[in-house]
Formats: structure tokens, sequence, C-alpha cells
């Protein structure tokens, strides 16, 4: 009975029709995708983005060149150098990321004592060049200019859960 | 000089005529394939499929085509020129030149030949050339294994498409494509010939070289087979060649199975709509088939396909034949 | 004897010993911030806090002696929160500013706070600030930082000898202070660097420029002067960053000159990377290969004693080893090792080591100072000088310049006619000497340099012998170098052949067709026209005025060598960072020089050099350890002139191209030698 059962499955292509049926049944339901360029899903404060140094209100830059984050990070995609700058305070002279090494772990930005290095929102910096990868101190800064008000919102909301 | 024109030039000025009013438009459905095939596996599996080019991204299929025709003609150094530039070129050919016989409506046909599924039988064998010429000119053990499996696979499901279309045959009784068609009117071949129906659709996704049966571009083993060596335009014709070849079968099913140019009915509101477009919305869903099986089933290993071939369709429909022989024979219904 | 009970560990202690010491023979770590095994006990950090029993409360083992059948307990709940309680006071005031501090990744207080402090702070105030204070153009200051250790105060005032920091006020009040606003004068006040257990003081030119962690450290030895300090060079990819002292009882204990860790600066100024050819009467940058080939096309026909080899002070001895070959074959009697022109010879060891070595000072009772500034010939020396005279017991004599030498010092005499009545034991100070059981005398390059010389060594060995200062188990008999090459250059016997001119006579106008100076830079090869001057070392210093060729070497830190110090301890340097640009090793230099002249030397590697150096000179074979050489072969006799004994070294911190070259250097001979101010340093012209 049971062979003829099967025999009668196999010949009646019970699993193959149940297998059409199921991707025809897919094809009607919600995509799980999005329109990407035009739309886009949310993000978590704790997204790990693009690399920006930030400043604090005043204009100052937050970085002390304490090198922590050269120090733990795992690509060892960060080159520091520093020295006393004319009115004596910390500060770097050099801050390099090689974007093309960086793992987007996220250390830097957990080794920052003052918050400097941070890992923002913006994933959307594809370029045409290796070079245009390697960001230096100015590029980094300027991230900062610019992602400044949603990193600061980030880090708000994630500031509980630190 | 008045006999040169009419009698030479201007019945060739209105065969090409038609030949375009056939190739273009079937260019432009081949196109709209691709996008379709995108678009519908993309539903299958939850995605957008493309969005991008114009609305909907519509015009995707007319991008990609520019991209390719924009690349670079790539001639691999080991190659045999000559036929590794024919061999997309008689792959493409092959699959145009079938449609000179396919009817799309009552008289609508090109060539209008006695002898019809024997031609169509024949430019489909021939296919198998392009294949394997791409696969040895190519000079690439990727390209060359494709090659040889395409043309195994192809010669293999001919017998039992062969066998099928015999059935058919010995029921409608003539050769001439409109005459089977003809023949249809009231009871569709799929009816009576519902399993060889079934047997055709699978056989010509194996003669297609479409999934399940992809095996000569099977990317994990042979990188894309037969066309790995191909780019820009020769791997365009390849690519056109395949899908022209999808809508050629998917003609033939209809022609053969589903009534061609006819309605489901004969009734009031179905008569109404023309030939041509029941015959389109009939292809348009053996069309759909093709990439539902595409999206639903994985790929047969080449064993596997090989014992299906031969030791389950071709005994199959071998029976098949002997069976409506000697029921139309018992009964005395042969067409006369 | 004593015996102590330590955690239930019986241990045995030399007499004398401190708790602390006990403990750490017992095997147990006591964490401490004011303790320090070279400086007198504070016990003022309470950091050191044990428990011992039958003592109502936790005692500070570090000023505690040990006492027969003490029981101590380190490791007791009421020792831990004592140590969290001294902890947390300390930590009141620190300031939390780790990340930028220079300290950070070496810092006594942050271990010692991981190990055994508070997890979290308790205190909401606002912290104490201090504000920060001038000492000088080596040290910064972060006062803020300061615990109140006095290690840096108990540091100049016992081992540098200059009583010029102090503190003031008290408890939360206390600051460490200068009194007034000036520059520490120590020459070796940069170890209160190293002393300091927190970020407050530190090194002003390395200041910010790296952290700990990145830093290769390579074990090295200093050719600043002829102690052979041992030092760490602390590097950075291809940049020396700092210089650190390394223990060596024998030689540095764990101090280093401010010469020695702060003039690496002038590794990386006024180098030579490219090899340079005069050409139309210019100096051009040019190839090695050119380089070469002028050199040999200019050698073509010369006869050997037409060329003249002169060796700088800072060379290795494996180059000197070149050196001493390829005038061999190229049949040179002309080479010399002593570029100040000093009458030491090459034939009796005794007559120019260091004999009682420098630990062996603090075994010596009476010491003669003849026309040497052991203060900056030899700053560690001179350490130990005052090390021992703090001991007690102790009389120092000095013939020559006064000079404030941190101890007590009679002052004999200027010159030579001191040093003649001291022999004939006319002079008062003799009774001393006759007095004392283990006297000691050091002879300084000043008098050795001079015409007479000879006569002065010779003088100087008669006064030895005459007071006994060399027997079996002592010798008396010193000679301070002031060159880190000479002892090593002399045991390898790189003075004048039969008939060999000396530095004074190669430098002759005409003496000579090619000139070859190794590192020399104390000469002025100018106007020697018709002599071809090849000059290889690696700044651009005096050395390369009237040079036809330069080939470019390396620094100390940049390659494998040898360095005999003025005991004549061989002590290895090792490579910290590759020579700038196309410099190279100086060895491999020559060994690639006499292939290009035909006369290929057979030294192919490292190891074949040092095989032909134990050859030579087989005490260089044995690194480390001093052979003793026997006294006698003094000089010539003859007389002395009347003008008074002088230190060779008129700027303890200019004495060679790499201190030259360098910017902090410049500024300390500016601000201490020169009395200027710190406004303008010497590189403003």
């Amino acid at each position: 009975m049971l062979a003829l059962d099967r025999v009668a499955r196999s010949f009646l292509w019970q699993e193959l029709i149940t297998g059409f049926g199921l991707t025809l049944k897919y094809m009607f339901k919600r995509k799980a995708t999005l329109n990407y360029p035009y739309e886009k899903g949310p993000l978590s404060p704790r997204f790990r983005g693009e690399h920006a140094l930030r400043r604090y209100p005043n204009g100052e830059e937050r970085c002390i060149a304490c090198k922590l984050c050269e120090a733990v990070c795992p690509a060892q995609a960060i080159t520091i150098e520093s020295e006393a700058r004319a009115d004596g305070s910390r500060r770097t002279t050099r801050y390099d990321i090689d974007m093309t090494k960086c793992i987007y772990c996220g250390f830097c930005e957990e080794a920052c004592p003052v918050d400097a290095i941070v890992e923002g929102p913006n994933f959307e910096f594809a370029a045409e060049t290796r070079e245009e990868l390697f960001y230096n101190k100015n590029k980094l800064l300027a991230n900062g200019d610019r992602w400044e008000r949603e990193i600061a919102q980030n880090l708000a909301a994630d500031a509980p859960y630190r | 000089m008045d006999s040169l024109w009419t009698g030479t030039i201007w019945p060739l000025a209105v065969i090409v005529f038609y030949i375009l009013l056939i190739a273009v438009p079937l260019m432009v459905a081949m196109a709209y394939l691709t996008y379709a095939e995108r678009k519908i596996i993309g539903a299958m599996q939850l995605r957008q499929g493309p969005m991008t080019v114009g609305p909907y991204g519509l015009l995707q299929p007319i991008a990609d085509g520019v991209k390719l025709f924009f690349k670079e003609t790539v001639i691999p150094t080991g190659a045999n020129k000559i036929v590794f530039v024919m061999a997309p070129m008689v792959t493409f050919i092959l699959a145009l030149v079938g449609w000179a016989v396919i009817p799309f409506g009552a008289g609508i046909v090109l060539a209008d030949i006695n002898v019809g599924i024997l031609y169509l039988l024949a430019i489909s064998s021939l296919g198998v050339y392009g294949i394997i010429m791409a696969g040895w000119a190519s000079n690439s053990r990727y390209a060359f294994l494709g090659a040889l499996r395409s043309s195994a696979q192809m010669i293999s499901y001919e017998i039992a498409i062969g066998l099928i279309i015999i059935s058919v045959l010995i029921t409608a009784g003539s050769l001439n494509l409109s005459e089977i068609v003809m023949a249809q009117d009231g009871l569709w071949y799929i009816i009576p010939h519902f399993p060889m129906f079934m047997i055709f659709m699978v056989a010509i996704l194996a003669e297609t070289n479409r999934h399940p049966f992809d095996l000569p571009e099977d990317e994990s083993t042979l990188v894309t087979g037969y066309n790995v060596e191909y780019s820009s335009m020769t791997f365009a014709l390849f690519f056109l060649g395949e899908y022209m070849n999808m809508i050629l079968m998917s003609a033939i099913a209809v022609i053969l199975f589903l009534g061609g140019w006819l309605p489901p009915l004969n009734i009031f509101p179905l008569t109404l709509i023309p030939g041509p477009i029941w015959f389109i919305l009939k292809v348009c869903f053996v069309l759909f088939c093709f990439i539902w099986a595409r999206a639903t089933l994985p790929r047969y290993r080449y064993d596997q396909l090989m014992r299906l071939g031969w030791k389950i369709l071709l005994p199959f429909s071998l029976l098949w034949v002997v069976l409506t022989s000697g029921f139309l024979v018992y009964f005395d219904m042969l067409p006369r | 004897m004593p015996k102590l009970t330590i955690d239930g560990q019986e241990i045995e202690v030399p007499a004398g010993s401190t708790v602390l010491q006990a403990c750490e023979a017992a095997g147990r770590e006591i964490p401490v911030f004011c303790f320090h095994p070279r400086l007198q006990i504070a016990g003022n950090c309470r950091m050191c806090l044990v428990e011992m029993e039958k003592s109502p409360k936790p005692i500070a083992s570090c000023a505690m002696p040990a006492g027969d059948g003490m029981v101590i307990k380190t490791d007791t709940p009421q020792v831990h929160k004592a140590r969290k309680g001294v902890l947390e006071l300390l930590l009141i005031n620190h300031p939390l500013d780790c990340p930028i501090c220079d300290q950070g990744g070496e810092c006594d207080l942050q271990d010692i706070t991981l190990f055994y402090g508070p997890d979290s702070s308790r205190f909401a105030e606002n912290k104490r600030p201090v504000a920060d204070k001038y000492l000088g153009p080596l040290i910064s200051t972060h006062m803020t930082r300061c615990i109140h250790c006095t290690r840096c105060i108990r540091f100049l005032d016992e081992i540098a000898g200059v009583e010029e920091l102090g503190a003031c006020d008290r408890g939360e009040h206390m600051e460490i202070t200068t009194w007034i606003e000036s520059a520490l004068t120590s020459e070796m006040s940069g170890n209160i660097i190293d002393l300091c257990p927190v970020g407050a003081l530190n090194s002003k030119p390395y200041e910010y420029r790296a952290r700990t962690w990145e830093l290769r450290k390579t074990e090295s030895i200093d050719v600043m002067d002829a102690v052979g300090s041992n030092i760490r060079v602390d590097a950075r990819g291809s940049e020396v960053m700092r210089i650190l002292p390394r223990l060596h009882e024998d030689v540095n204990e764990e101090w280093i000159s401010d010469k020695t860790r702060f003039a690496y600066d002038g590794l990386k100024k006024r180098r030579l990377d490219v090899p340079f050819v005069k050409k139309d009467g210019k100096l051009a940058t040019s190839t090695w290969r050119a380089a070469f080939a002028a050199i040999r096309d200019e050698l073509k026909d010369v006869p050997g004693n037409r060329i003249g080899f002169v060796i700088g002070d800072q060379v290795d001895c494996e180059t000197m080893v070149l050196v001493k070959d390829l005038a061999t074959a190229l049949g040179s009697p002309n080479v010399d090792c002593r570029q100040d022109g000093t009458k030491l010879t090459a034939a009796a060891r005794g007559a120019y080591l260091f004999n009682t070595t420098i630990a062996g000072i603090e075994q010596a009772d009476a010491c003669l100072l003849i026309g040497t500034n052991p203060r900056h010939e030899a700053p560690l020396v001179n350490a130990r000088l005052r090390k021992r005279s703090r001991m007690g017991g102790f009389k120092v004599g000095r013939i020559g310049e006064p000079f404030d030498l941190t101890y007590p010092v009679t002052d004999l005499g200027a010159g030579g006619q001191t040093l003649r009545e001291l022999s004939d034991g006319k002079h008062s100070f003799a009774e001393v000497l006759e007095n004392a059981s283990r006297p000691m005398l050091i002879l300084g390059q000043g008098p050795l340099a001079r015409a007479d010389g000879a006569a002065i060594l010779a003088l100087a060995g008669e006064v030895a012998e005459r007071f006994g200062m060399v027997g079996d188990d002592w010798n008396g008999f010193n000679v301070l170098h002031t060159a880190a090459s000479r002892v090593g250059g002399l045991d390898l016997g790189l003075v004048p052949g039969e008939g060999g001119l000396d530095v004074a006579g190669m430098l002759q106008p005409g003496a000579l067709d090619v000139l070859f100076l190794v590192g020399a830079d104390e000469v002025e090869a100018k106007g020697l026209d018709g002599t071809f001057v090849v000059y290889m070392g690696t700044h651009g210093d005096r050395g390369v005025h009237g040079a036809d060729v330069i080939l470019p070497g390396a620094a100390f830190t940049e390659k494998h060598g040898t360095y005999v110090n003025t005991e004549g301890r061989p002590q290895r340097a090792k490579l910290a960072v590759f020579p700038p640009g196309e410099a190279k090793e100086d060895w491999k230099i020559l060994r690639a020089l006499s292939e290009v002249l035909g006369l290929t030397l057979p030294l192919n590697t490292m190891g074949d050099v040092r095989r032909r150096m134990a050859e030579i000179a087989p005490s260089l074979a044995r690194i480390d350890e001093i052979e003793p050489a026997p006294f006698g072969g003094f000089g010539v006799a003859g007389d002395i002139g009347a003008e008074p004994f002088a230190s060779p070294l008129r700027d303890f911190y200019l004495t060679n191209p790499i201190a030259r070259a360098s910017s902090v250097m410049q500024e300390c001979s500016t601000l201490f030698v020169q009395g200027g101010s710190t406004g303008a340093t010497g590189t403003h012209g």
C-alpha cells in the first residue's frame, strides 16, 4: 500500500506541484527588500558606518592623540602621529584611517575616551579609487562636521546602555 | 526590367518586410523576457528585481543591451577565431529561422509549408552545432565540457520530443502546423495527450538548457559552460539565442497542445479576441512556466538528467505512441 | 641575619634589610611609590603597608628594618583595605588624564591602581590644581599629577648632588618646586623622569610624540662618552623616539646622563643619507658606485705611505677592524684612532684603561684627579665618586681647574708642578695617599693630549707606584677616556705603524695624497689642498668640510657594533633602526670599498668580522668582561710644561656630531654653558 502510495505520488508529481505551489504563493507576498537608493531601512544608533572625528561645540577637535584606537584596531588600519601643539595641548599631527583595511568592528569608537573617533551612520562612501579611501585627518574632521547632528543623536540614544 | 521588379525585388522586399515584422517584435519580446524573468524570480524570492533603470526598472533590458554592445569583445589567444565568432551567430540565426513556419493566427504565417513540424525538428537539431562550435573553438576545458554536456543532453531529449510529436501527428494527421492547430478546434490536444504535454514541457526545458537542466552552463562545476570565453556581443548573441529558443519552444508547445491561436471555448466573448492575441497569451503562459520552474527547482545532476531522458521519458513516450495509434486504429478514428 | 616569617614562609635576609626587601626576597610583590632601592627611604606614600603580628596597625614595610622573629602578612583583608584606601586618597587629586599622559602604559600608579585600587571614585568635589613648574628644556612638568613621593627630590640631593628641588607646604598643598624658577643644572637630571612613578615629570623632547606600547625596544650601548652606559633605544618605525637607561650595576647602575638621554634628536638632523662626490669644487649628491669609482681612481698609483686613516670617537670596533685590514692591504702605516692627539699608546693596555673599574671606585678610600672633570667627561663615573664620597672616609684631591663636582674636593694645584711635588712626596696630599689603603688616581685626557702628554703619563705612573696604588688585588691607576671608540681602537692597535704619521702629522698640508676620515669630526681637514679627503660618517659636521668624497654611514643606533668602554669592557650595541636613505653600516662600506679597490677583504659577514676582531684582540670577544691589564709601560719621562691642566671638554652638551646636531643639546648648551636664555636656541644661528 505504501509502495503504491509512493508510486502514485511520484507519477502524479506531488512534490513538484507542492513546490510550484509554494513559489507561486510567495510571488504574491510582500517583498522583503527595499528599493534601495530611493527607500532606506532604519539604522540602529549603534550602526557602524563611515568614520568621523568630532569636535567640541566650540570648534576644538576632540581627539587628544592618546592612540588607544590605534592600539586596539585589530586591522591596524589607523595611523597616528602626535606632538604638543603650540598651546601645549596634546594633538595629532596625523590621523589616517585606511578604510580598505578597516573591518568596521567599532573598537576604535569604544576605545576613545573623549568620543572623538566615531563610526557614523553613513555607509554610502564608495569611491572609484583606493586612494580616496585612505582617509586623513582633514577628511575625518570634515566627516565629523557633516554628520555631527546624526552622530550626536545616535550617541545620546545609545548612552543609557553604555 | 519589369519582370525583375515584379518577379524578384518586390517579393524579396515583401519577404524582408515580413521577416522584420516577425523578428523585431521577437527581439523586443526576448529582451522583455529577460526582464520578466528577473522580476518574476525576484517576486518569488521576495525581492524587488530590477528597479533602478526607468520606472520599475522597465528600461533595464535596454541598459543591459547597451552595456553588452559597448563592451570589448575578447577573443582568446588559443581560440579558433573564425569558428569562435561563427558559433554565436549560428545559434542566434537558427533560433530565428524556426519562426518562419510558426502560424500566429489563421493564415498568418510566413511560410505555410506542409512539412512545418519536420522543419522545426531539423532546425532545433541544428541548434546543437552552435554550442559544439563554441565549446570547441574556445579552446577551454570548461567550455568544451559544457558543449559536450549540452549536445548529449539536446540529442537525448530530442528523441523524446520526436516521439511526442509523432503522437500528436497521428492524431492530427498532418505535418502542417496550421492544420495541426485547426485539428484541435473543439478539443485541444492537451486533454487527450495530457501526459505527453507534461513530458513535452520537461523535454523543452532540457532542449533549451533551462533550469533544472541547465547543466551546460552550471556555474558551480563549469563556471558558465560553453560560453565561458565569450564576452560583449558574442555573448549577447548566445543569450539572445537561448531566450529566442525558449519562445520558439513555447510557441511549438502552444501549437501542438494548446490549440495555437484558437480560443479556449468557441463561445461569444472569447471569439471576439483575435487569434494572434490568444496565441501570444498562451506563449506567455508557457514562458511563465519556464521561469516558474527556474524559481522552483534545483539543478539536476548529469546522470539524473540522462536517466530521466533515456529511461523514463523515452519509454513512456514510445508507449504512448503505441497506445495512441492502437486506440485510433481500434476505434477507426484515424484522420483522413 | 634576621629570620622572618612572611605569609607563613620562613626567610632569612641580610642584616640591614627592610621588611619590604624581605617580602620581595620571599617572592611577595609589595606595591610602592616612594621607595627606591638606590635612594634613601622616605616612607611617605604609605603604599607598602603590610600587617605585622603584635603591631596594632599596618606598618610601612619600606621603612621598617627586618627584625628577627617578625611575622609579616601581606595578603590579608586589612592589607588590601589599607592599599585600597591609600590609592583612593592618592587618586583624589590625581587627574584622570591617562589618555594624554606620556606615562600612560608604564605608569606605576596606573598599574598599582589596576591591581590593588578601588574600582570607582567616591570623590565628587573638584580636584586640586597645581601650577606646572619650569625645570629647564629637558623636563616637562604636570604637577597636578604629582603624588609627592619625593623620589625626584631625593635623586637630585643624593645621586646628582644638586639640591635644586624641594617641597613646599604640607598635606594637600604640598608642591614639588625649584624654589626659584630655574632649570635644573644637573647633567643627570633626566633620570628623575624615569624615577617619577606618575606622569608629573616627563621628557620634554619626547612629550606627546609616542605611546609606550608602540615603541620597539632595543638594548644597546651609549657612545656619548666612554662609560658605555647600557641603554634601551625605543624606536617607532624608522625613528628613535627616546633613549632610556638599562640596569648594569657595574657601569651605569640605572642612570644615564642627559646627553645620552636627550641627544637622540641629533640622529634625525643633518644626516648624510646619500654619497657625495666633489665636482668642480662643490660637493654634489652621487651614487655609491660613483663615489667608490672616484676613490678607486684617486688611489691608483698612490703609495701606501701617502694614504692615511683617522678614526673618530664613535666608531664601532667592527669598523676599526676593517680599517686596520684595509690599511694593511693598502700598505699604509698611517692609521690613528687618537683624534685629540692623546699620547697614550697601544703598547701597554694597563696604561690606558680605567683599571679600578667604575664599580671599583666604591672600594677606594682616596682619589687623585689629574686634569679631569669627571662630572662632564663621564657623569656616571662622577656619580660613583659622589656615591663613594657620601659613604664617608673618601678624600678627593684634584690637580687642575676647580669645578663643582658635587662632592668635597681638595684643590691641590693647577698643573705639572703640583704633580711633581706629589710624586716627590712634598705635597700635603701625599700624606693622604700614603695613609690610604686603596688609593686611586684618575688621569684625564686634557693633560694627555698636550705635547708633554707622554711625560705626564709617566709622572702619573710614578705617583701610582710611589703611593702603592697598584697591588695584587687593587689597581688604582685610571685613565678616563672621553671617546667611546678610543679603548677599542687602542686594543685593536689602531696607532701609527712603523714610520707612520699620527693625526697631527697626517693633517699637515702635503703629508698625504689620500686621507680617510672614518667618523672623525673633531679634526679639521680644511686647507689640505692636494690631499684627497674621504669622509665616512653620519652627520654633516666638521669632518665633511674639505671632504672630496662623502660616504654616508650608520650611527650607533643603526648598526650592530662592539664598543669598549673606558674600563676595557666590550659591550655590544644592537641595531634599533635602519640607517637613513642610502647610508650603510660602516664595516660593509669598507668591505665593499676593498672589493672596488681590488683588495677584497675576506670578511663577508658580521661573524667573520668578529672572528677577525677576536684574532687581533682576544679580550674583545669576551663581552661584558674586563680583562685585567698589567701595570706598567707608562709613556716617556720628560719635562712637563707649566701650563695648568685642563679638561678637554669645553661644552658638555656638544661633544660629538650627534649632540651637535641635536637642537635639544644646543638649547642646553646655550642655557647652561653659554649662560644664555632659552629664547634663542643654538639652531637660531
